[in-house]
């Protein structure tokens, strides 16, 4: 078979109709420019002058209030939730999540429940690669007016354990889900790349 | 690419960084020019992949294939150039914004450039003067100053060697 295939492959003739498929998008990848083509000579330089400038992203700090009104609002829920022992599998909702084009096969689901203090939304993901240095991951809910709340932000580089979050908004006010890839860059806006997706039944 | 020259990648080391991208330099462009048809930008995203697979390095799994590692940076960065060029000239939204191939294409793409890069220069020649040039085995003959029959057999060689490069993808 191997023989036909490179046969078929170099002359367009012989192989079983059913291999002609995979090699015919090989062929066409064969007189393709872009398959030849090579980036210009310079770039080299460039990608070393710019590891030699050490240029690595620093993290910049949100405003200093914001940063620690996250964190002490997340203790807070968790301590209240934790002393109250109000995790509860009741109004559980589990909403699948799929990838975007940008991490297609990036699968896994939401599950979310309610407490007194809001909403815990765990996320299980598979094949969404850990986040670069320098960027993370961050949790959204949004309306349908196009008004987004972060849930939280996570990294996925020392393991694929499910990932907490905690929203203060009704889920069935803001029913999509997002899952955006995020610079460490101060700005607090969702960025446009969205590498997940999901809703509730609303 | 071997153990050694990945696990110093993983550590950042200049030189090792240097091996990877003259290993991966041609699928990595390859990838940013079939998404950003602009030879310019396709630099430029190139140039901020391997900064990127540099930053990340170190969350590298030397088990791992690097390929695969770097085409996802590599996708990635392409898409993020693509939508910043698109979302300056029109005012939908990112959702609105579709890629002018598919990514099942680029990921084609980057596997064939990556296979054409491992064999022999002169087995390559042969199979880009046939494929890309369209020339006869007689004037592949005459260009590369051979005889027609060692062109017949490269050409065969290589085109064997290519398919057993690429099987994993029919198969995938």
């Amino acid at each position: 078979m191997s023989d036909d295939q490179a046969r078929y492959l170099e002359t367009g003739s012989g192989a079983d109709p059913a291999d002609r498929e995979f090699l015919d998008s090989v062929r066409a990848a064969l007189r393709n420019e872009v398959t030849w083509s090579d980036p210009p000579p310079e770039v080299a330089a460039r990608i070393m002058d710019d590891i030699a400038a050490g240029s690595r992203p620093l993290a910049r700090l949100r405003p200093a209030w914001l940063g620690v009104a996250v964190v002490l609002g997340a203790l807070l829920i968790a301590v209240i939730t934790a002393v109250a022992g109000v995790f509860t599998s009741q109004q559980e909702e589990v909403v699948a999540m799929e990838g975007t084009e940008i991490e297609r096969s990036a699968i896994g689901k939401a599950t979310i429940g309610a407490t007194g203090s809001g909403w815990w939304i765990r996320l299980q993901v598979d094949g969404l690669p850990p986040a670069p240095e320098g960027a993370y991951y961050e949790g959204w809910m949004w309306n349908d007016e196009g008004q987004g709340v972060s849930i939280g932000t996570f990294h996925l580089r020392d393991d694929d354990e499910p990932v907490m979050m905690w929203s203060g908004v009704d889920p069935a006010d803001y029913p999509s889900i997002w899952v955006t890839l995020e610079d460490e860059d101060g700005d607090p806006a969702a960025s446009d790349r969205v590498v997940m997706r999901g809703r509730t039944e609303g | 690419m071997n153990r050694d020259v990945l696990e110093r990648f993983r550590a950042g080391e200049e030189a090792a960084v240097k091996t990877v991208y003259e290993r991966f330099r041609g699928p990595v462009f390859a990838i940013s020019l079939s998404i950003l048809r602009d030879h310019g930008l396709a630099a430029d995203a190139t140039q901020q992949t391997f900064v990127k697979a540099w930053q990340a390095a170190a969350t590298f799994d030397a088990e791992r294939e690097l390929g695969p590692w770097l085409y996802a940076i590599a996708r990635r960065t392409a898409i993020d150039f693509y939508r910043k060029q698109q979302r300056s000239v029109t005012s939908d939204t990112v959702d609105q914004i579709e890629l002018p191939v598919g990514m099942d294409t680029v990921w084609q793409v980057f596997e064939v450039r990556a296979a054409l890069d491992r064999l022999p220069d002169e087995e390559r020649e042969v199979i880009r003067l046939s494929h890309f040039e369209g020339l006869t085995h007689s004037e592949i003959a005459d260009h590369m100053g051979i005889p027609l029959g060692t062109v017949k057999s490269r050409s065969h060689r290589a085109h064997q060697r290519l398919i057993d490069l690429l099987r994993h993808l029919e198969e995938g």
